[in-house]
């Protein structure tokens, strides 16, 4: 078990470390969720409506379209000088590989979600009342599902001639369950409404970041194997 | 040894029929292990064969040097016998092991030289290493890592960005990749491409460290000079078969090269 642990970590640390040097995903998810929130700012009359009111769905959009733009590229990396060959003949168990993918993917779309709601909460001066802890349980929740499925579909995409272009198509429809609910338990925690009005929401989103880990996890051999 | 010398024709039949195979005596020391058996491998792609029905069985220590055109499912051969790729059918054996992709022990005995250097630019040399040996479980990196490095005459660029080394220097690095683990069998898809040819020399020398009479090492390439330089055997492969397997012994360049073109404008 500590050696599957450890090979996880070895392929999420050389992901991150790579990441980390050239900021080439960062910046594009940064760069992407800054735009968003001033175009966002502009674009909505705050006479009209309230952004307390809506901004739990902008949010949820902006994770999923800037997340996107960097978990799309999750394997194109590999593909650079035939990495994902290196890997494959390695003894690595395929699905420890898909996991070690998805924890460096978590660990970057939390740099990333950390700054949507900065922008956010600077742009149109969102209070937040709720519980700090369940709005982290449920994001962390959102975002392990929509990892678990970009990190799988992504390399997909990667070997197809249609490359990243095919991600968005085959993903969206997938992840209604954390649009739903991740936006659903967001606006009643900025509404400061109870932890009981959340529970069911949360505990619908970690059942599908669960499930959609150990399916993508069993799936990812049949996307990779050659 | 008889079945090296048998006419290229007759070879090609022989060593189709791999589960009689008619040319080659159990092995050196009497065991009925190979270094490295490949056994009526067949890979398709949609309605194209790759790789159609090739076996051969190589002695510890022997040396294959793989001939064909682009296209000919030399790549393929080479991903298949690395485990990277699975056969339609056939089968792969190392020391007499059927291949069990899913195996740690299996996959510690191959390692894989390609065109491409499957290093991480952003990594150093001294990192991409590291992350190798983490994935396959070694132990002792700390002193392993040196020694690869210096056998390789990179020990001056531990640190330096695998990016910023030249494609000479890199193929070396990529060498030490594929040894780290120390493995029985090393297979080599294309090492020569893009070096020029003082790289090309230095990678040869390395290359010659490799036939210490214990590893089983198979070359693809299409360059008849270099492939022939180390080689034991030599095989063609044309449109996804073996043409011909020969003693490179018996072999000149000038016979050989007749030998190639006439196998590669009419395999048939």
């Amino acid at each position: 078990m500590r050696t599957y642990i450890g090979l996880v970590w070895a392929i999420a640390r050389k992901d991150l470390l790579v990441e980390f040097r050239t900021l080439e995903r960062l910046i594009a998810m940064g760069a992407f969720v800054v735009l968003i929130g001033i175009l966002f700012n502009f674009s909505i009359d705050t006479t009209v409506v309230r952004p307390q009111d809506i901004a739990a769905g902008l949010i949820w959009m902006t994770i999923i379209f800037g997340g996107m733009l960097g978990m799309g590229r999750t394997f194109s990396l590999e593909e650079q000088d035939g990495a994902l060959t290196g890997i494959l003949q390695s003894p690595i168990p395929l699905d420890a590989l898909y996991l070690g993918k998805v924890l460096g993917n978590f660990v970057l779309l939390s740099v990333m979600v950390a700054l949507v709601f900065l922008v956010f909460g600077m742009f149109f001066g969102l209070t937040f009342a709720g519980s700090l802890v369940s709005l982290v349980g449920v994001v962390a929740s959102g975002v392990l599902g929509f990892v678990a499925l970009t990190t799988l579909f992504s390399a997909m995409a990667t070997r197809s001639s249609m490359g990243e272009g095919l991600l968005p198509v085959l993903i969206f429809p997938l992840l209604v369950p954390v649009i739903v609910y991740g936006t659903t338990a967001t606006n009643r925690l900025f509404a400061g409404r109870p932890f009981a009005e959340v529970d069911g929401n949360l505990r619908m989103l970690a059942a599908f970041a669960i499930g959609s880990t150990v399916v993508c996890a069993w799936l990812f051999r049949f996307v990779i194997e050659e | 040894m008889l079945w090296r010398v048998a006419p290229p024709r007759s070879w090609a039949r022989g060593i189709r029929n791999a589960a009689h195979p008619p040319f080659r005596s159990p092995s050196w020391d009497g065991a009925l292990s190979f270094g490295l058996e490949a056994v009526d491998l067949v890979r398709s792609f949609g309605g194209l064969r790759a790789v159609d029905g090739v076996s051969f069985q190589l002695e510890p220590g022997e040396l294959l040097t793989v001939f064909g055109p682009n296209g000919a499912g030399k790549t393929t051969l080479l991903r298949m016998l690395g485990g990277v790729m699975k056969p339609n059918s056939g089968q792969v054996r190392v020391a007499g092991e059927p291949a069990d992709v899913a195996s740690r022990d299996w996959r510690h005995r191959v390692g894989i030289v390609s065109h491409q250097s499957l290093l991480y630019g952003q990594l150093t040399t001294t990192e991409n290493l590291l992350f190798y040996g983490r994935l396959f479980g070694l132990r002792h990196l700390k002193t392993r890592i040196p020694e690869r490095l210096e056998s390789v005459g990179l020990s001056d660029r531990a640190h330096q960005p695998a990016r910023e080394l030249s494609r000479g220097l890199k193929q070396r690095l990529a060498l030490a990749r594929a040894l780290l683990h120390d493995p029985e069998v090393v297979l080599l898809d294309e090492p020569y491409t893009g070096l020029d040819p003082h790289a090309s020399a230095v990678l040869r020398e390395q290359l010659a460290s490799l036939k210490d009479g214990h590893r089983t090492v198979v070359i693809v390439t299409h360059n008849i000079k270099q492939g022939l330089e180390l080689s034991d055997l030599v095989a063609i492969q044309v449109q996804g078969r073996f043409s011909s397997v020969t003693d490179a012994a018996s072999l000149d360049l000038a016979g050989f090269e007749r030998l190639y073109h006439a196998t590669v404008e009419d395999p048939a």
